[in-house]
């Protein structure tokens, strides 16, 4: 099961355009800051691409309607859910481990930088922010299963719906928000008052909840309307 | 495979009411009815992705979400069914007996009977129609093996054949049930299905409509579905 959405994974290219595309965002990134930990925050960043990837796990597979015979393989839909789970995660931790690693090398190649306590915060958190991002990714998926409807809501949160509600319940309550907590676990100099701790934590718990409301409708609902 | 009392009612629409028949072990049914007659929902019920209203769908008494090994028991066509465009027709088939835990070898045997070696290793986004319904069978064949009857579920498997891909659908069909499977094929086109259906079952509405051995029938099927739908 787990090898089957493994290979579901890899025998398409979009999942390879992504992570060549989070590694472009990487690569202009750290070339534009003016010091190493601000240029490999962007690793973190680029946690969106992981974050379309576990969208399009299982969006995707109504979008073409390979879930007919995903489900007819696998008739418990919790099972498929849960190991698209369990490798879209592992896919977000090799997102987060590569765009690190491509950090790191651009900004070896463009200066002088020592792993300072502040640089090995940053590029673990960011690994953590792209890991935990796809497994909100397929909870995202799951539970909206028009694909371009999915990206559009997940970016259209991101990059305003976020800032909305966070002018409606305050600052103090918007650190707990997805992408601000995101911005906290990946060490970006924004000044928000959370720990890298406390930012990982309140990511998992979305993803958790997400799993499990998406668990829930997924067997509920009719496999195709 | 029992059907009985099924409903499904979509909001007002009530797609399949109250319907029961059974299909006889080791037979091909036909299993016909007017576009918008409720085949696809019964057998989408039958195969467990839609949820019954009420009744029940069962293959050798259970569920099919309740069988050990779904895959080997039951193949089936759906015209729902898709693939993505970007995977190889080979490498659809080899995730779908991983999962199914069907061995690998049996990927290359499908593709050998249904024809499609040449394409294995092409993207399914440049396949035409009929490739791809040749793909589709080639996954309800994949469970095939260690001479156990299974059930196939066949729902318009014609679309998109030409009529030399119609004949060998036909031989496949007849060789199929002389092997002792049990082929259920859901047809709108009559002609197709009266040169290989040794039962009939004909739906509208929802609703049964006739259900009888092929042999018993008085009239020719066409006038018979006349009758039955009018």
């Amino acid at each position: 099961m787990l090898r089957a959405e493994l290979m579901k994974l890899t025998t398409t290219r979009a999942p390879w355009l992504l992570l060549a595309a989070a590694q472009l965002v990487v690569i202009v990134g750290v070339s534009g800051a003016d010091d190493a930990v601000k240029g490999v925050a962007h690793v973190g960043l680029a946690s969106m691409f992981p974050l379309m990837l576990g969208i399009m796990a299982v969006a995707g597979e109504y979008r073409h309607q390979t879930v007919t015979d995903t489900y007819l393989t696998t008739p418990h839909r919790g099972r498929v859910i849960a190991a698209k789970l369990v490798v879209h995660t592992g896919a977000g931790l090799g997102f987060g481990l590569v765009g690190a690693a491509v950090a790191l090398g651009t900004t070896a190649a463009l200066q002088r930088f020592e792993l300072t306590a502040e640089l090995t915060r940053t590029v673990v958190g960011a690994v953590c922010w792209n890991t935990v991002f796809a497994a909100i990714g397929v909870g995202v998926g799951a539970m909206i299963r028009n694909q371009v409807a999915a990206i559009a809501a997940a970016l259209a949160w991101l990059a305003l719906v976020e800032g909305v509600v966070a002018e409606l319940v305050g600052r103090d309550a918007a650190r707990w928000l997805p992408f601000t907590a995101g911005t906290a676990l990946g060490n970006l100099p924004l000044d928000v008052d959370l720990s890298q701790a406390a930012a990982a934590s309140v990511l998992t718990s979305y993803a958790i909840a997400l799993t499990v409301l998406a668990v829930a409708t997924t067997v509920r609902r009719d496999a195709l309307p | 495979m029992r059907i009985h009392a099924l409903s499904k009612h979509f909001k007002q629409v009530r797609a399949v009411d109250n319907l029961t028949f059974d299909v006889p072990p080791g037979t091909v049914t036909g299993f016909l009815g007017p576009n918008g007659s409720g085949k696809t929902t019964t057998l989408r019920m039958l195969l467990g992705l839609v949820r019954p209203t009420a009744g029940s769908a069962l293959i050798g008494g259970r569920a099919y979400a309740d069988l050990p090994d779904p895959r080997r028991t039951v193949g089936a066509v759906l015209e729902t069914a898709g693939f993505h465009p970007g995977r190889r027709g080979r490498d659809h088939l080899r995730i779908v007996a991983q999962a199914a835990r069907i061995p690998q070898r049996r990927v290359d045997e499908v593709l050998g009977e249904v024809g499609l070696d040449d394409a294995a290793d092409r993207r399914v986004g440049g396949y035409s129609l009929g490739m791809r319904q040749r793909l589709a069978l080639a996954g309800a064949l994949l469970g095939e093996g260690g001479g156990r009857p299974r059930l196939l579920v066949l729902d318009e498997p014609s679309n998109g054949l030409d009529p030399g891909g119609m004949a060998w659908l036909r031989d496949l069909i007849t060789a199929k049930a002389a092997a002792g499977h049990t082929v259920v094929i859901s047809s709108h086109v009559l002609a197709e299905v009266s040169r290989i259906a040794d039962h009939i079952v004909i739906v509208r509405d929802g609703r049964l409509r006739y259900a009888g051995p092929a042999a018993a029938m008085t009239k020719t099927l066409e006038e018979t579905f006349a009758d039955a739908t009018s």
